[in-house]
């Protein structure tokens, strides 16, 4: 079944701050008169996600990522525009809508932090009405598949953080949400605890088809999770399409890495349409060689220059990500 | 229909004992903030009527003698630790700095949430409110003592305290336009503090101003529950119980209305 469970159109949020002038006189100033500003976090946002869909909404801090999480799980209202997750008006916040959702913020804790997991996962059965026998099974099942059978009864506060997000991942998912919103669930982790975490999910994902929104500064997220990228700079869509898609959009170079084992001729004309950045004492090179020529530009290095090592970048979607943050002017003008 | 009764009950009874886990963890913090200077005001308040009766070299004013005066403010403290310990002071700060998102996604309403948890603490207070009602029994501040005007007194304070949360409650979401809901907060404890009879028994207060104040919930939140504890109480306790449910149902009506209006300001900062 191929059903479309996210929905937006037009969606638009602006916030409305004031600006308070520093020090006691400002801070009175302003409880009398207050200069108000409208500043727009979400313009105009439109798009669709499918049952089963990994979608990673990417984006720099600031971006409008997580206030369009907010509007999609229904914690802000929008201020317009329309958007239904699984067919429910977010914002209303019908019980029905909560119990088929959850949402994973990597940098809050939603477990209480002076009792053991399990006592809050009991707590958080008896809200989603989760029946006993059903709830065993999902205890055990999640768990296990986080490897952290022997954690459920230690108190939250004396977790580590990756034990801890593993805990905020398994509250979640005990209810067996249809869509999972996840913000930033790997930020602050260790490498290896990423990779856990990543692994979790695809399998957890496999397994039952949750349509998962994600997230996420970490491109190694991304590119082992999302099928499809939404971009978002300055509260606006700028890319919406495969990763695949998303990684040729600087058009198809490869960038690698060259390493010598003795200082090499940096005025030989092999470089020079290569746009070469060599490292200080001239043993290494980071060329930029289109897909085209890659074959042949390789093989004639290797044949010429004392090659010690050789490797092509292994997350090219990190390198587009940099570049576009750097000059978005790239993805040409946004639509009006 | 009686299956969705019990499933609804159960999240009552699981956030309740959640929450009494979670107060007890905190038990110092309690007994400091709410305890401590609910005792030293006792003391303060015990010095200075002693003083005073020295002093106007009198043996009864307005009806009081220097020992009811004394039994009077020991209940005054007694009723405070049960109706007023639990201030919901965290409900501001939730709101403004964006913490109360995740109960916004729970299949259970946040009021409700709130609400247990004062259940939770009310009944922890009643247990230190048992402990101390004995000791100031055998310490003789409490004379006039009898089981039926405990239980009854217990009962209507208990309900004094809901009218407090209710109060406390709406306040507390007022956050959602106010920065800080403290001063707020304070001046009207301090103001309901005066007018209830906390400081001074209402017979010290002049006529009109005490019939003025029968309009308001004020006397229903300190002085009733004293009188009633001490025996002593004149008017009819159902009466005083309609007033008290009337305030509350008007404040959950006022809440919900804050509640509704509020939330679609609510951003959620720093999730």
């Amino acid at each position: 079944m191929n059903d479309t469970v996210i929905r937006c159109q037009g969606l638009t949020k602006n916030f409305r701050n004031y600006l308070q002038p520093p020090g006691v006189v400002g801070s009175l100033k302003s409880f009398f008169k207050r200069e108000y500003r409208t500043v727009p976090a979400v313009t105009e946002f439109s798009f669709d996600a499918p049952r089963g869909q990994i979608l990673g909404l990417l984006g720099p801090n600031g971006a409008g990522k997580t206030t369009l999480m907010k509007m999609l799980t229904g914690i802000i209202a929008p201020s317009s525009g329309e958007v239904r997750v699984l067919g429910y008006e977010p914002f209303r916040r019908p019980r029905d809508f909560r119990k088929r959702i959850a949402l994973v913020m990597g940098q809050k804790s939603q477990l209480w932090w002076d009792i053991p997991a399990l006592e809050s996962f009991l707590l958080l059965r008896s809200y989603y009405e989760i029946p006993p026998q059903e709830f065993k099974i999902r205890l055990e099942e999640v768990s296990s598949l986080l490897g952290i059978e022997h954690l459920l009864q230690v108190h939250v506060r004396k977790l580590s953080l990756g034990e801890r997000m593993k805990m905020e991942l398994m509250a979640c998912l005990l209810h067996n949400p249809e869509v999972l919103f996840l913000d930033e669930p790997t930020i602050g982790l260790d490498l290896v605890s990423q990779r856990n975490i990543r692994d979790f999910l695809l399998e957890y994902q496999r397994k039952h088809n949750t349509t998962i929104i994600l997230t996420s500064h970490y491109m190694a997220d991304v590119q082992a999770l999302c099928s499809r990228i939404v971009l978002i700079l300055g509260g606006r869509k700028r890319f919406d399409g495969p990763l695949l898609e998303f990684e040729k959009i600087l058009g198809g170079e490869k960038f690698v890495n060259f390493s010598f084992s003795e200082p090499v001729v940096t005025s030989d004309s092999i470089w020079s349409n290569l746009a070469p950045e060599w490292n200080n004492d001239k043993t290494q090179v980071e060329l930029r060689i289109s897909d085209h020529d890659f074959r042949a530009t390789a093989k004639e290095i290797l044949e010429r220059f004392p090659v010690t090592d050789m490797n092509t970048e292994k997350l090219p979607i990190e390198r587009v990500m940099e570049t576009l943050l750097r000059k978005p002017e790239l993805l040409g003008a946004v639509d009006e | 229909m009686s299956n969705v009764l019990q499933r609804e009950l159960s999240k009552w009874t699981q956030t309740v004992q959640i929450s009494s886990a979670n107060f007890l963890a905190y038990k110092g913090d309690v007994l400091l903030q709410v305890i401590g200077p609910a005792v030293v005001f006792f003391l303060i308040k015990y010095q200075l009527w002693s003083s005073i009766y020295d002093f106007a070299d009198a043996e009864v004013i307005k009806g009081y003698t220097i020992q009811s005066m004394i039994e009077y403010q020991a209940w005054v403290m007694l009723v405070g630790f049960i109706s007023q310990s639990y201030n919901s002071r965290h409900l501001a700060e939730d709101i403004r700095l964006g913490r109360i998102s995740s109960y916004l996604l729970y299949p259970f309403e946040f009021w409700h949430f709130h609400t247990a948890r004062f259940i939770a603490f009310q009944l922890i207070q009643l247990s230190i409110v048992a402990v101390s009602v004995v000791a100031l029994y055998i310490s003789g501040f409490l004379p006039s003592l009898t089981l039926s005007h405990f239980v009854i007194g217990a009962l209507y304070t208990s309900l004094i305290g809901l009218l407090w949360f209710s109060i406390h409650f709406a306040l507390g979401i007022l956050a959602f336009w106010l920065d800080e809901t403290w001063m707020l907060r304070v001046t009207f404890i301090i103001i309901a503090n005066f007018f209830s009879g906390a400081v001074l028994p209402l017979e010290l207060f002049p006529d009109a101003l005490r019939s003025l104040l029968y309009l308001l919930p004020f006397p229903y939140m300190t002085y009733v529950p004293v009188k009633i504890f001490m025996g002593v109480y004149e008017g009819s306790v159902l009466y005083a119980i309609s007033v008290v449910l009337l305030w509350i149902t008007i404040l959950s009506v006022l809440s919900r209305l804050i509640w509704a209006r509020g939330i679609r300001l609510y951003t959620a900062a720093g999730m």
